[in-house]
């Protein structure tokens, strides 16, 4: 009995030590504290980027309300210059599709609610032509930036085209509708993150599946192969069974901007990777100094750099003066340079980084192989 | 020779030497209700839908190509079926048929997907299996009041997990865990935000404290557990050890698996007082068997000895398998499973496949995750069977979409413990002229260490 009673005591000193030391803070200084990554990635990346989206697609909404009262090419020009912006800006938030820009219930992440390219002209053409339409119904490849987009630039080029149209009260409806709606959508992702979501993703600050962590590496990857899939691969037509390439399928192909926003997409890819803040000169802790950190980190390192620097050569390399659609299929090389520079790096991103790093890809009964 | 014979009718008295039926009883008990609570998760957690009703493709067991999900109504009914068989498992009623559904609806949704093979999956199905060819307690003159049973009841699963532990502290026997300390001081600073462990974590011997000792841990519990003086103490030990490794890793109800049915190694007279406890007593018809009539009667008497014989000689065997293949085990996982490697690597792989057009020439990318979810996507990249058997289903897939003749390969590069990744597979041979089979896979790239 006494020795039960031993057992017992023994017990709950075991059960108060743990409890006692989970108030205890690592001091080893040289240890990396993914805390501070948190911090860097919300407050220098993430919400700048909102932020900065919030106002130029405010900016888009509000020009769109005063070009469709009187429609002349100068508006038209500041319209489309603020889509470009806002689309531009939309590069640095694509990859954060976790938390209030995640997945909900019937509310897809904010990617799929408002960048859904291409866009079905189909859909679009009978709206404008007096078709009826709900912005929460599912068909998302009607609505958001790309739909704006086909809406006011031309991909002939032809302003006076584009203007004439906007005579049709229904194409004007929906110009008004689809801005307020990515405005929208934009503020809510926005607003949680001024408010009360920074506080949880910076104290849910595990490794395992459903952490702020892993969200925001699982998001970051899916933003990475997003870019080589689908902004490149389909339209170069690299999935089994295409034969041959498709414009068609290019991202942002009515302003013939596509390689601009495809830069800045790789270029933001690589400043978070990097830590480096949006809006400013000094560096954080990113990826890179979480690598430095762990056990075989540092020659990932090496390796990540060296291939992203392959790929930022070889998207420098693609010539500026044809638009994607023509070099496409006229000359094609540059562009399946970029995307073998691309392939090349996936894995460093996706098994080598998560592996080192000890991140949990998914919740489920564990790898407990 | 009559020696020997002599020995062999010593061995089968004392195996069949009654002892008190409590421990048996327990056992059962507590199985049945981590079988219960287990697929109640599974079912909470929504993984029916995820693991078997939404994939498109599943990853079969060698030899099991023939098993296939059923449609939605189906694989509830199943697991509503192991539900109740966990029920009246836990009670007695309908013993030995309770035990046979339990070990056909748990085994066949392991059987599925190849995916979410674990360890301690393989590990329930067997103790199922032993549960279907159990002695049932019988009236004891002795033991009144809960029954007698044959040792061998009872034994046998003493015997399992002594091999499960055993094989799981042999295989820790390696340079890569005991003098690398690997993977533990890859896993280890990811849990800086664990009680204990968190503060540990700074110090560079930590990762080769628990490496050691998780070894030494996995080699002697049992016997620990076996001997009376040691027992509570290292039940202590079982307690702490799958609490932290539970904490650690994600993985699931392996922890309360094995901190229950360890219980099995505590006294006769231990056990006796938990069901007094609980007032459970050999004459309460809802929770000891007593259902004689109805239940299934075992087979001959000489059948179970065979096949316990059969059983173990291959669970002490079959682990070694990886002998007879080539190459570093971590990096082919030619005879890894079914051996009790558990936890024992860090790996993991990015696996482009490439189709092309024999007629055409033209080559395209597969983008994997049209076809499977993110956890299949994972386990198939780093296990070449697995690569083989998704080349496969590739080419069908395309074939049927117009590409012609098509050759599959694939550029996997593995990562293995935190080192650089390498090829893991030759990247130009057609898997589609592959057949998986038990012969070495020469087709596996040697690892540079």
């Amino acid at each position: 009995m006494k020795f039960l009673k031993d057992f017992k005591l023994a017990f709950a000193f075991f059960v108060f030590l743990s409890i006692s030391c989970k108030e205890e803070k690592t001091t080893n200084p040289d240890l990396f504290d993914r805390t501070d990554f948190l911090k860097n990635m919300s407050d220098g990346l993430i919400k700048p980027a909102y932020n900065q989206l919030l106002t130029e697609s405010e900016k888009l909404n509000n020009l769109a309300l005063t070009f469709v009262q009187n429609p002349d090419s100068i508006q038209l020009n500041e319209l489309q210059n603020s889509w470009t912006s806002a689309y531009s800006t939309w590069q640095k938030a694509n990859a954060f599709n976790f938390g209030p820009a995640g997945e909900e219930g019937t509310r897809k992440s904010l990617l799929e609610e408002i960048a859904v390219f291409p866009v079905n002209e189909f859909k679009i053409n009978s709206i404008v032509n007096g078709g009826s339409f709900n912005v929460n119904d599912f068909n998302r490849d009607a609505r958001g930036f790309l739909a704006i987009e086909y809406l006011i630039f031309s991909s002939n080029g032809k302003q006076t085209s584009v203007l004439n149209s906007f005579s049709s009260p229904a194409k004007v409806a929906y110009l008004k509708v689809l801005t307020q709606h990515v405005y929208d959508r934009i503020k809510v992702v926005s607003d949680a993150w001024n408010g009360s979501f920074r506080e949880e993703f910076l104290n849910n600050n595990g490794t395992e599946s459903g952490s702020s962590t892993s969200s925001f590496y699982n998001e970051f990857v899916k933003s990475f192969e997003a870019l080589k899939n689908f902004k490149l691969g389909l339209p170069l037509g690299k999935r089994p069974g295409q034969t041959h390439v498709d414009a068609n399928l290019l991202e942002a192909r009515y302003s013939g901007k596509s390689l601009q926003f495809l830069k800045l997409h790789i270029q933001n890819l690589n400043l978070i990777w990097n830590g480096k803040p949006f809006q400013s000169d000094v560096d954080g802790p990113g990826f890179k100094e979480y690598l430095d950190n762990v056990e075989g980190g540092k020659a990932l390192v090496i390796s990540s750099e060296s291939q992203m620097n392959n790929v930022i050569k070889a998207a420098n390399e693609i010539p500026v003066n044809a638009s994607l659609a023509e070099q496409l299929i006229k000359s094609p090389a540059p562009l399946e340079n970029l995307h073998t520079e691309l392939q090349k790096q996936t894995r460093f991103f996706k098994s080598d980084m998560s592996s080192v790093l000890g991140i949990a890809i998914t919740y489920s009964s564990g790898d407990g192989d | 020779m009559s020696g020997f014979i002599q020995k062999l009718s010593r061995a089968q008295s004392f195996v069949s030497n009654p002892v008190s039926a409590a421990p048996f009883v327990v056992l059962r008990m507590v199985f049945g209700l981590l079988m219960f609570a287990g697929t109640l998760r599974f079912l909470l957690l929504g993984w029916v839908e995820d693991h078997y009703l939404a994939p498109k493709f599943h990853f079969h067991y060698f030899g099991f190509s023939w098993i296939e999900p059923l449609p939605a109504l189906g694989m509830y009914l199943v697991h509503f079926l192991l539900l109740m068989a966990s029920l009246t498992f836990i009670s007695g009623y309908f013993y030995r048929f309770s035990a046979i559904v339990l070990f056909l609806t748990f085994t066949y949704t392991e059987l599925i997907d190849l995916t979410y093979y674990l360890n301690h999956y393989y590990f329930v199905s067997l103790a199922c299996l032993l549960f279907c060819i159990a002695p049932k307690p019988s009236k004891s003159v002795i033991w009144p009041q809960f029954g007698e049973i044959p040792f061998w009841g009872i034994g046998m699963f003493k015997l399992l997990l002594g091999l499960v532990y055993l094989y799981a502290g042999l295989a820790k026997i390696n340079s890569t865990w005991l003098l690398d300390a690997l993977p533990l001081k890859i896993w280890l600073p990811a849990q800086d935000k664990l009680p204990i462990i968190g503060s540990l974590i700074s110090h560079k011997w930590t990762p080769y404290f628990f490496s050691w000792a998780g070894m030494v841990y996995d080699c002697f519990i049992v016997l620990f557990l076996s001997w009376k003086r040691t027992r509570i103490w290292a039940y202590f030990a079982v307690i702490f050890f799958h609490a932290i490794t539970g904490l650690m890793f994600q993985i699931g109800v392996f922890p309360s698996v094995m901190v229950g049915a360890t219980l099995v190694f505590f006294s006769p007279g231990w056990h006796e007082r938990i069901l007094q406890k609980l007032k459970l007593f050999y004459e309460n018809k809802l929770f000891l068997n007593n259902c004689i009539n109805k239940d299934l009667k075992p087979k001959s008497s000489s059948f179970i000895p065979g096949f316990l014989f059969l059983f173990f000689i291959f669970q002490i065997v079959f682990p070694w398998r990886y002998f007879l293949y080539p190459g570093n085990i971590f990096w082919t996982e030619e005879g890894y499973r079914f051996s009790w490697r558990v936890m024992l690597m860090e790996k993991a792989g990015t696996a482009q496949f490439y189709v092309k057009d024999s007629k055409s020439g033209r080559e395209g990318l597969v983008e994997n995750r049209e076809f499977l979810n993110a956890h299949q996507e994972k386990q198939m990249a780093m296990q070449p069977d697995m690569i083989l058997q998704f080349a496969h289903f590739l080419g069908k897939h395309y074939a049927e979409k117009g590409v012609q003749n098509p050759m599959v390969r694939a550029e996997v590069f593995v990562t293995l413990n935190g080192k650089p990744s390498q090829l893991l597979i030759d990247d130009q041979i057609d898997l589609m002229k592959i057949e998986d089979s038990w012969v070495p896979k020469m087709w596996i790239n040697r690892y540079e260490e």
